[in-house]
């Protein structure tokens, strides 16, 4: 084949934009530390990026709702624990009221703490997680027992207060005043709020009969109230495993979407060394062939 | 007959004129090594017609046949037609690959994926302000937040959008320009129409110009990565050129242009552009209703669990996709309590789902469109370059090739010169020195 001037000037000139397009490209890639930067690069891998990326911010979320829902928790139990104390005091002021030896004016300071201890229960039944009523169901915005009025629940008395911990699991992690607190004396359900009410009653009027019953059922509803608690402590143990489990699938998910998305440096810098060297050689031969011509060798 | 004595110096003079003429072509030659679509030429040299003499010219008393020197027959273009057919037919294939890749390419950046900044990730944000609200189902900010969100992810379906109705736009455009009247085909058709002219006329009186013809093919092979071109030798230096489907009225036939062109079947640049133009069923077309169908499922999804959230124009949801609700008329529940939060909740566990889902296969789509396109780019610019390299072969100046002739030239110049002082010294012998015996 006969090749001419201008062959030689076109493929010199085509090959040296090969090898530099070659180093542009690792160049691209080490100094953005990525190997796909258009889906162009590996359309399959990308859109395995988008997917991950899309996962990795649902862990993300997960996790924020988990830390949500575990100060909730926190916030109820310890509503829950201050309750226990109440209800244990007015247990032993009960069975000291109970006593024979009591007399009526006893009977009626004690009766006068135990009305504290009520007071002291509704309160804390209304405590609140960042302005949120956690007793009272998703009626958030409303105190479950307003001050003042009488014991009647005033939530909602199904809903369940849902957090996501999960990809399509959630958990429900409210607790309703009703389920232990019950309406009050009168609804006469034998709630808490009921028996610690009649217990007041029963002081004042010095029954000791019916003390003995309140005794009995104080220690159904503090059953009851240990309940509460333990299912609670249970639920904290599960958004724990969840926390722990969603922090692990960050942690894979991350590693999965830097071998799919990220440059493996040692390699990218091995590459764009070799092809700057690769590159410096196509410019010498080219210097070279371009400058020689029979006319260096002619007179 | 006898034979004149001075009969050796025209046939010297004649080797002169010659090999000038010849060391002539090759500093043409040399002087356009580097000029675009070059052919180069030739002096063709043939030994000139002989004296004859009749009779008595050798032993046995018959005629003979005596060389008078040398002729240039021509000055001749070396090049092959058949591998321009060739080089024309890969620069229309290239011209539509290179259209196609140039448009998607631009649309694939429009995307922006995969990074921080583009839809997918205002899609995450989007369902993080939901589960946020079903956090906080009573909190305005997160509310706020929903709306805000919203509005967000709808303006970068718009943004995205937006910028592939201009990629389109832009090669319709493109495509207008050069098939306007007074664009790019019009010039050269016209061009063409006149360099058939002027070269049929100078055929017809026997003495072919060699740089116009080369100019004209320069255009040829313009056109042909605008469109297809096929091209017929009308016989007398003129051409018939049809361009842009093999059954279309031919653009230019001798001297007369038809404009504007069918385009039947362009393929080619002009073939790429409509494709990318097209609408309905152009390649961006396709893919903003593609993207129209990701606005689509999105705002379909969320809609059915809170009605009237996402408002958009079916047909066009990416581009009219909007936020249809205010914070103070967002439900985070349709049960009337502040604290309930089941439609958020609901809405937050689409992350993942066939929206998603449905971009994931767009970006998809679009990345292996794009490398495809540049794959076939490659593909076809190395077939041009290697036909082109053929082509260069056969009609390229080689500067060591014009170095060796230019001695040869040289020696056969001064070779002749020398022949004819040769001669001048015999005639001298025979003219002042002979009949001097004595003297």
């Amino acid at each position: 084949m006969r090749i001419t001037t201008g062959m030689v000037q076109r493929s010199t000139l085509a090959d040296l934009n090969r090898v530099s397009e070659r180093v542009t490209d690792a160049q691209k890639k080490a100094s953005s530390g990525r190997q796909i930067t258009k889906p162009s690069d590996d359309p399959y891998n990308a859109a395995r990026a988008l997917k991950l990326r899309e996962s990795l911010a649902g862990v993300r979320q997960y996790e924020r709702n988990i830390e949500d829902a575990q100060g909730w928790q926190e916030a109820t139990e310890l509503a829950l624990s201050n309750i226990t104390d109440s209800v244990q005091r007015a247990r032993e002021l009960l069975v000291q009221g109970a006593s024979d030896t009591t007399d009526a004016v006893s009977r009626e300071s004690i009766a006068k703490e135990v009305d504290e201890l009520i007071a002291a229960v509704k309160e804390a039944a209304n405590s609140n997680f960042q302005g949120r009523y956690i007793f009272a169901g998703t009626r958030t915005d409303e105190p479950p027992y307003p001050v003042g009025a009488d014991d009647t629940y005033q939530g909602h008395r199904t809903a369940v207060v849902a957090r996501q911990v999960g990809p399509s699991v959630s958990l429900d992690i409210g607790v309703t005043g009703l389920s232990f607190l019950g309406d009050g004396a009168a609804a006469g359900d034998g709630k808490l709020l009921d028996t610690l009410r009649s217990i007041a009653a029963d002081l004042r009027s010095g029954d000791t009969a019916a003390m003995q019953a309140d005794l009995s059922g104080l220690d159904t509803n503090l059953d009851q109230l240990l309940g509460v608690r333990a299912f609670n402590g249970a639920r904290q143990n599960r958004l724990d495993a969840a926390l722990g489990r969603m922090s692990q699938l960050e942690e894979v998910t991350l590693g999965q979407l830097s071998e799919t998305e990220d440059a493996d440096i040692a390699a990218t810098l091995i590459t764009l060394n070799s092809q700057q060297t690769a590159y410096q050689a196509a410019l010498k031969v080219g210097a070279n062939i371009l400058q020689s011509s029979l006319m260096d060798f002619l007179r | 007959m006898a034979i004149s004595s001075f009969y050796g110096l025209q046939t010297s003079l004649r080797g002169l004129l010659a090999q000038q003429r010849s060391l002539d072509v090759t500093g043409h030659n040399v002087a356009n090594a580097s000029t675009k679509g070059y052919t180069r030429q030739e002096a063709v040299l043939a030994a000139s017609d002989a004296l004859q003499v009749p009779a008595g010219a050798v032993q046995n008393g018959s005629g003979a046949h005596i060389g008078s020197g040398v002729d240039v027959q021509a000055y001749r273009r070396v090049r092959d037609g058949f591998l321009d057919l060739q080089y024309r037919a890969q620069a229309t294939r290239l011209g539509e690959e290179r259209g196609i890749a140039e448009g998607l390419g631009r649309a694939e950046l429009a995307l922006a994926e995969p990074s921080d900044d583009g839809l997918s990730s205002r899609l995450s944000d989007f369902w993080d302000a939901w589960s946020g609200l079903a956090n906080a189902p009573e909190d305005s900010a997160a509310r706020q937040a929903v709306i805000e969100q919203g509005q967000s992810l709808a303006g970068a379906f718009k943004t995205v959008d937006d910028q592939l109705a201009l990629v389109r736009s832009q090669a319709a455009e493109e495509y207008a320009t050069l098939t306007a009247s007074g664009g790019r085909i019009e010039q050269i058709a016209g061009e063409i129409g006149q360099l058939n002219d002027t070269i049929k006329r100078f055929v017809t009186a026997g003495d072919p110009p060699n740089d116009l013809m080369d100019r004209r093919d320069v255009l040829l092979d313009e056109l042909s990565t605008l469109a297809q071109v096929s091209v017929e030798d009308l016989g007398t230096g003129s051409l018939r050129v049809t361009f842009g489907g093999p059954g279309d009225p031919p653009l230019v036939d001798d001297t007369t242009v038809n404009f504007p062109p069918a385009l039947s079947a362009p393929s080619g640049r002009l073939g790429a552009l409509r494709d990318l133009a097209a609408e309905p069923g152009g390649r961006i077309a396709q893919l903003r209703s593609d993207l129209n169908g990701v606005a689509e499922t999105l705002a379909g999804a969320v809609n059915r669990l809170h009605p009237g959230f996402f408002s958009f124009t079916p047909g066009a949801a990416a581009a009219t996709l909007s936020v249809a609700t205010d914070a103070a008329g967002l439900n985070a529940s349709y049960t009337g309590f502040k604290g309930a939060n089941d439609v958020a909740l609901q809405i937050g566990q689409l992350r993942g789902g066939a929206a998603d889902d449905l971009y994931g296969a767009f970006v998809a789509r679009v990345g292996s469109e794009v490398s495809q396109a540049a794959r076939q780019e490659a593909n076809a610019q190395a077939l041009t370059d290697s036909v082109d390299d053929r082509r260069q072969s056969v009609a390229g100046v080689s500067l060591d090739e014009e170095m060796t002739n230019l001695i040869r030239f040289q020696r056969a110049y001064q070779a002749s010169s020398r022949a004819m002082s040769t001669m001048d010294e015999m005639l001298d012998v025979l003219i002042n020195r002979t009949g001097r015996v004595g003297l």
